[in-house]
């Protein structure tokens, strides 16, 4: 029984179709719930039980059953006689003694990070939207014109290595980097906004720019742009997302924030994205003070406010 | 009066197992023998079919023959290898463990301790019998001495899903409808089913869509489809359906263009017989089972890019010949299947190894 020829193969996709197929792949790979409490914990706490005897996580006095001496149940005398079988005799109270207090810590510590984990997974529920591919919600914004200054500001500044343009849209900003002969990455939040991209075989990855940017290793990035997510994300996640810019960027890197300015009446969000995602637009001072407050230097305006589409840039640098 | 008795950890009423035990339990009986089903986890839409295994102690006859239903970890496992009485093993396959590991470590947990009992049943069956020569060769390498196969009797009756479509009559270029049948379980991998149709909706049917019919079986897989198909930009063309009756099921067939199938690991696919049954188009990633059950009356893929997916079904919807083609080998593919005499093979089978009582 064959499989059918008459389709194409996998080896006629072109470049870029290769690597939009890799990154859709990749943009479900990162859903994965790794290492979340319920599976992770509880599966240790699993393990844990069938080597050794029943413990119910969270059970009034549970890790009792593993301290010999204060076993009330069957637990208890199962570890000790899985003990005495390693032992290979009844005797050597001692190490058998050091072997459950330390099964004990072991249980005890899971409990703890069980615990530490299910507050953090709730804390970090009440702060996120529940709501799923928030980013079509704000169109991506190609940057037309934009692109040459911003290219050019960037090109002339970056101490060496990859840029990274966050909400890249269709790449036109990340082909004017590579055409000036510097490797530049993106993300995009949009999976059909990123296919095109891919397939004019832009590097994009399919996530948000905070996800993106906390997978990179600190320091790595030559430069860094902005666009698109600052404006629709709570003032929360702007500050985490300055924080991984700052971690991310080498030594005296740039970084370009093109945003759009609040009381611009021709690029309001519409209704449904402002009720259900409460972006933060932010002022060009605003900017400016919390790049300062991030520990950028050299903040100062690029371009616009009073430009056509009502948006600007502000420019700063890491610290050299 | 001895009987036959089948053992399943659950029994769902629309699930593949559940309904496939109860047609052979009604199979047993039609025939005469006195058969129950013995449960370790009453459902309360199946609680009138079944029984708790505990049960079983004090209404064992001499000359039962136990059938173990195994696809699943089960205490069940060595409660019936320490069982007296003549055991068969119907084996379903037992999903490796790595697809689930990164969704849920505790049911992958389980999935491991299902093939340790899987070993722990060789010496103690007189008969293991599989779904698919596929399944088949798991029971030979795990030491079963005497193997068969017989196809499970779960597929939904044709006559409730419809009268056989028009294979060659509609062109559906524009706006295909999708189809995606079984579990929402990370081995049946419908993310590549996704990816596919957001790729089919950029370059050969921009609205195409897909729908999802199954129930969800890890809430955190779940969940990421959902947001991947967010993430898509595909909130509008695909919809998930959830559990669904029969009656739903059988809907969902008469209305698609095509069932796709990118599972990574199936130990048969009944949704494939389904889908033959009434002459829907069929696209299946070739692995595990599929080759054999699909055999020449479906497409395979031997790659589950994208990009490869999305061209083979938009020339299979474009192509209604081939269509026509593949719904007549379809028809031909369930007889050579003998999935209607299934049930009474199954029978013969477990007869053979019956010690009079």
């Amino acid at each position: 029984m064959g499989v059918s020829d008459d389709h194409p193969s996998a080896d006629e996709l072109s470049a870029g179709q290769a690597a939009a197929a890799d990154a859709l792949a990749d943009a479900f790979d990162r859903l994965a719930p790794q290492g979340s409490d319920p599976w992770n914990f509880l599966a240790a706490f699993t393990h844990l039980g069938n080597r050794f005897g029943p413990y119910q996580p969270g059970g009034p006095g549970s890790s009792d059953l593993l301290i010999p001496g204060e076993a009330t149940a069957t637990g208890g005398s199962r570890l000790r006689r899985i003990r005495q079988r390693i032992d290979g005799s009844g005797s050597g109270a001692d190490e058998t003694n050091e072997f459950d207090q330390a099964m004990a810590h072991v249980v005890e510590a899971f409990r703890f990070l069980s615990a530490r984990v299910r507050t953090l997974e709730e804390r970090l529920a009440r702060q996120d939207a529940p709501l799923h591919g928030p980013a079509w919600l704000i169109p991506a914004q190609e940057l037309g014109d934009w692109v040459s200054s911003v290219a050019g500001h960037v090109l002339a500044t970056t101490p060496g290595g990859e840029i990274w343009h966050a909400d890249c849209g269709e790449g036109a900003l990340l082909g004017a980097f590579e055409e000036g002969g510097v490797m530049a990455r993106g993300n995009e939040p949009r999976g059909a906004v990123a296919l095109r991209a891919l397939e004019e075989g832009r590097h994009v990855v399919m996530a948000e720019a905070i996800e993106a940017l906390s997978a990179r290793p600190a320091a790595s990035l030559g430069g860094l742009v902005l666009s698109g997510v600052v404006d629709r994300l709570p003032l929360h996640g702007l500050i985490n997302l300055l924080g991984q810019a700052r971690r991310t960027l080498a030594l005296g890197a740039p970084l370009v924030v093109l945003a759009t300015d609040p009381d611009s009446a021709s690029h309001q969000p519409s209704t449904v994205a402002r009720e259900l995602l409460q972006p933060h637009s932010l002022h060009e001072a605003t900017w400016e003070v919390l790049l300062d407050r991030a520990g950028f230097v050299a903040v100062a305006p690029l371009l616009g406010p009073h430009d056509e589409h009502s948006r600007f840039a502000v420019v700063a640098s890491t610290p050299t | 009066m001895s009987g036959i008795h089948h053992f399943v950890p659950v029994v769902h009423r629309g699930d593949a197992v559940g309904r496939h035990t109860l047609r052979l339990r009604d199979a047993a009986r039609a025939r005469g023998f006195s058969s129950s089903i013995y449960v370790d986890t009453m459902e309360p839409d199946t609680a009138d079919e079944t029984l708790p295994v505990a049960d079983y102690v004090t209404q064992a006859q001499r000359g039962d023959v136990l059938v173990y239903q195994f696809a699943t970890a089960s205490y069940m496992a060595p409660w019936l290898a320490a069982r007296p009485e003549t055991l068969v093993v119907n084996y379903h396959n037992i999903t490796p463990p790595s697809l689930w590991a990164a969704w849920d470590n505790h049911v992958a947990l389980g999935q491991v301790r299902a093939q340790r009992e899987l070993t722990l049943l060789v010496p103690r069956a007189s008969l293991a019998l599989a779904d698919s020569v596929y399944n088949q060769g798991h029971l030979d390498e795990a030491g079963f001495v005497r193997t068969d196969v017989v196809p499970p009797s779960a597929a939904l009756d044709p006559a409730l899903i419809g009268a056989d479509r028009d294979a060659s009559g509609r062109a559906p270029l524009d706006g295909a409808r999708w189809l995606s049948v079984g579990r929402v379980a990370p081995n049946k991998a419908i993310e590549d089913t996704i990816a596919a149709l957001m790729v089919t909706r950029a370059h050969h049917d921009p609205e195409a869509t897909l729908l999802v019919v199954g129930k969800p079986a890890a809430a955190s897989y779940d969940a990421a489809l959902h947001r991947y198909v967010a993430d898509l930009g595909l909130s509008d063309a695909v919809t998930f359906a959830g559990h669904a009756s029969d009656a739903t099921v059988a809907a969902a067939y008469a209305a698609a263009d095509v069932l796709v199938v990118t599972s990574e690991h199936e130990g048969f696919c009944v949704p494939v017989t389904e889908a033959m049954a009434i002459g829907l188009p069929v696209v299946a990633f070739a692995q595990g089972a599929l080759p054999e059950v699909l055999g020449n009356a479906g497409v395979m893929v031997d790659s589950k890019d994208p990009y490869v997916l999305a061209s083979t079904v938009a020339a299979l919807l474009a192509d209604g010949p081939k269509r026509e083609r593949l719904a007549q080998a379809g028809r031909d593919r369930l007889s050579a299947l003998g999935l209607a005499q299934a049930a009474d093979r199954f029978i013969e089978l477990v007869q053979t190894v019956m010690v009079p009582s």
